[in-house]
């Protein structure tokens, strides 16, 4: 290695070091101060670190606040929209791209018109739309309208347009039958596409929180975040009691990314692996 | 297996352009058909549409005494092997050659033992395990082939399988395939861009052009009488010189026919010595040599152009001397000049 391949990846390193350690303070640091007790917590800038680290913000913010019940319909939430959503643009995506039929561009072109339409702007009208057919209060509401995902629709199309239609045609001519092909081989070759579409998908719906708390009104179905701006604001002195929130919302997000950075970042590579 | 036949096949893209135009040629059962010509011709095309991947705009293909016309690929029972091999990218090379048995149901036990003996007789059972990415080109290409091998077709369709391989991995699986076709028996489409591998292969063979059929005979048949100008000059390595009558020393020697015509010759044709008493003399200053080994290809420019001439001279020539070379009359080629084609000379 030649001292400036060196001096390019040491800085390559050091610049990456630097953008984690930005990304990661915040993170740890609400960690931290959820694990502070109050006075500790409610300093004008709480320390780094606790110095009697203890779980009663966390045992306060389940017990009192039926944190569970919130987490519970935000897994449920996520979880739905997540399958769902890879299910339609698994098969949505791979029609688009590789199956002919009639009005295909017209379709591909809303879809696309789709992925620029901001959600706020669709807020009202699903509002409308969900009250007239009574599904308000209710997860389908949360679920259904995300599951159609533009997005996820795009980057599946794309994804798929880049493996060549010889691979189809070869089982096509081995006989397979055209579920046979979705199922045997276009799924399997979709795979790292579907897995990150699902983690995008996940965090999300997780992280949602103008539909949600537009759409689920009655008390004990907000998901975690609806009931977390909630209890910030009845307990906004209780700094150790939002960190602790906050946390919670955090934590099975960290869970998804570590347990499915493998396929993503092989979709991410994706492209050079096919030939 | 089973005889194909392609009658009047036209192909047209949507945008209106024209890739394939009456297009007739047809496989005898058990016969070895080389589709040969350059890159853009339409060759992959007329295999896609044998095999039913796309639909003809007009004509009929029938395999054996079906028309299949209408029926999609999974019943017309051929087998393909494609230019890029599109060999399926993640399952081993054991279910890329099983996966055709398993989706017409075939028991277990007979599939496990046709995929080993396919596999042993191309040489590639040690490679059962890994993926198509673990494997060099030509077990790539193996694969490939044996994919096809196992379903036992009516008619092997082959797009230029060898193309991705260097020369002698390439002569070699190509004797090898020769010799599969005859202890197969099978009806074999074989597409190629290389004319040499044409000549070599073929029981027969088709030249296309311009989405056009230019020939179809054995290959000594098109390459001793081409039928017409592009072919000549397509088909043979060196390509053959193109002259007009004015390019010989004595014009007035040189076969006359109705029209202008425009004259072929082949660089081995040429010979240093007079030969006969009717050869034709042409006289040029040599621009250029190379060695082939045994011959020498010299380059030479005469009254009206250049020419290439494959001799193997008894002395030592140098560039610039004036050279004389002959050609005999039966090993002229003549064609129309207006139409390209072939113009038969009385001896
Ligand atoms: N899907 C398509 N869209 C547009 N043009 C096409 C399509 N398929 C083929 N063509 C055109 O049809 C002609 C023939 O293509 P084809 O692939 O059959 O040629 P080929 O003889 O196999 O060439 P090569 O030796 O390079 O493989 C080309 O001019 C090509 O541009
Ligand atoms: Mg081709």
């Amino acid at each position: 290695m030649s001292l400036r391949t060196r001096t390019l990846r040491a800085g390559t390193y050091l610049g990456l070091t630097g953008l984690a350690g930005v990304t990661l303070f915040p993170l740890l640091w609400v960690t931290s101060i959820a694990l502070m007790r109050a006075p500790e917590a409610a300093a004008g800038t709480p320390p780094l670190w606790p110095h009697h680290p203890t779980l009663v913000n966390v045992i306060n913010i389940i017990s009192r606040q039926h944190l569970g019940r919130y987490f519970f319909n935000s897994i449920v939430v996520a979880t739905a929209t997540m399958a769902l959503s890879v299910l339609v643009a698994g098969s949505a995506g791979y029609a688009l791209a590789r199956v002919e039929f009639r009005g295909r561009r017209v379709v591909s072109w809303l879809v696309m018109l789709g992925v620029l339409i901001p959600n706020q702007a669709l807020v009202l009208p699903l509002f409308e739309m969900f009250r007239t057919v009574h599904l308000v209060n209710h997860y389908a509401a949360l679920v259904l309208p995300a599951a159609a995902n533009p997005v996820g629709i795009v980057l599946v199309q794309a994804y798929m347009r880049g493996i060549p239609v010889e691979i189809l045609d070869a089982a096509r001519i081995d006989g397979a039958s055209e579920w046979r092909i979705y199922r045997s081989i276009v799924v399997p070759l979709m795979a790292p596409m579907l897995a990150a579409v699902g983690v995008l998908v996940f965090v999300v719906s997780w992280n949602d929180f103008m539909w949600p708390m537009i759409a689920m009104q009655q008390e004990g179905m907000q998901t975690l975040p609806v009931a977390l701006a909630a209890i910030d604001r009845e307990h906004y002195q209780d700094i150790g009691l939002m960190a602790a929130g906050a946390t919670m919302t955090m934590l099975p997000m960290v869970v998804v990314f570590l347990a499915s950075q493998r396929y993503y970042l092989r979709s991410v590579i994706a492209g050079s692996l096919t030939d | 297996m089973a005889a194909l036949e392609i009658e009047h096949v036209e192909k047209i893209l949507r945008g209106g352009q024209a890739v394939l135009r009456d297009v007739s040629c047809s496989a005898r059962d058990g016969e070895l058909l080389v589709v040969v010509g350059p890159s853009g011709c339409g060759k992959s095309t007329l295999l896609r549409l044998v095999a039913g991947l796309e639909s003809v705009t007009r004509g009929v293909i029938r395999i054996g005494e079906r028309t299949v016309n209408e029926l999609p690929p999974q019943q017309r029972d051929v087998a393909m092997v494609f230019q890029n091999h599109a060999l399926y990218p993640h399952m081993t090379v054991y279910e890329n050659l099983a996966f055709g048995l398993r989706v017409r149901g075939t028991p277990r036990a007979r599939l496990d033992q046709r995929v080993r003996l396919v596999a042993a007789q191309l040489g590639i059972e040690a490679m059962l395990k890994r993926f198509p990415r673990e494997l060099s080109g030509g077990q790539r290409q193996r694969t490939a082939l044996g994919r096809a091998m196992l379903r036992n077709p009516s008619v092997f369709l082959l797009d230029e399988p060898l193309s991705s391989l260097d020369a002698p991995l390439r002569a070699e699986l190509r004797r090898e395939l020769a010799a599969l076709h005859r202890s197969l028996g099978a009806t074999m489409v074989y597409v190629t861009h290389d004319q040499s591998e044409a000549l070599s292969l073929g029981q027969r063979m088709v030249v296309l052009a311009g989405g056009r059929v230019q020939q179809i005979d054995t290959p000594a048949h098109v390459f001793q009488r081409p039928a017409n100008r592009f072919v000549a000059g397509f088909v043979g390595w060196p390509p053959m010189n193109f002259l007009t009558a004015d390019s010989f020393d004595d014009v007035a020697r040189v076969p006359a026919g109705q029209g202008a015509l425009e004259y072929g010759v082949r660089p081995e044709c040429f010979s240093a010595r007079p030969g006969g008493g009717d050869d034709l003399q042409l006289t040029g200053r040599i621009e250029r040599i190379e060695s082939q080994g045994s011959e020498w290809d010299l380059e030479l420019t005469h009254r009206l152009g250049r020419v290439l001439a494959r001799l193997r001279p008894e002395r030592t020539l140098e560039v610039g001397e004036q050279i004389r070379l002959w050609v005999a009359r039966g090993h002229l080629h003549a064609f129309d000049l207006t139409s390209g084609a072939r113009v038969e000379l009385k001896p």
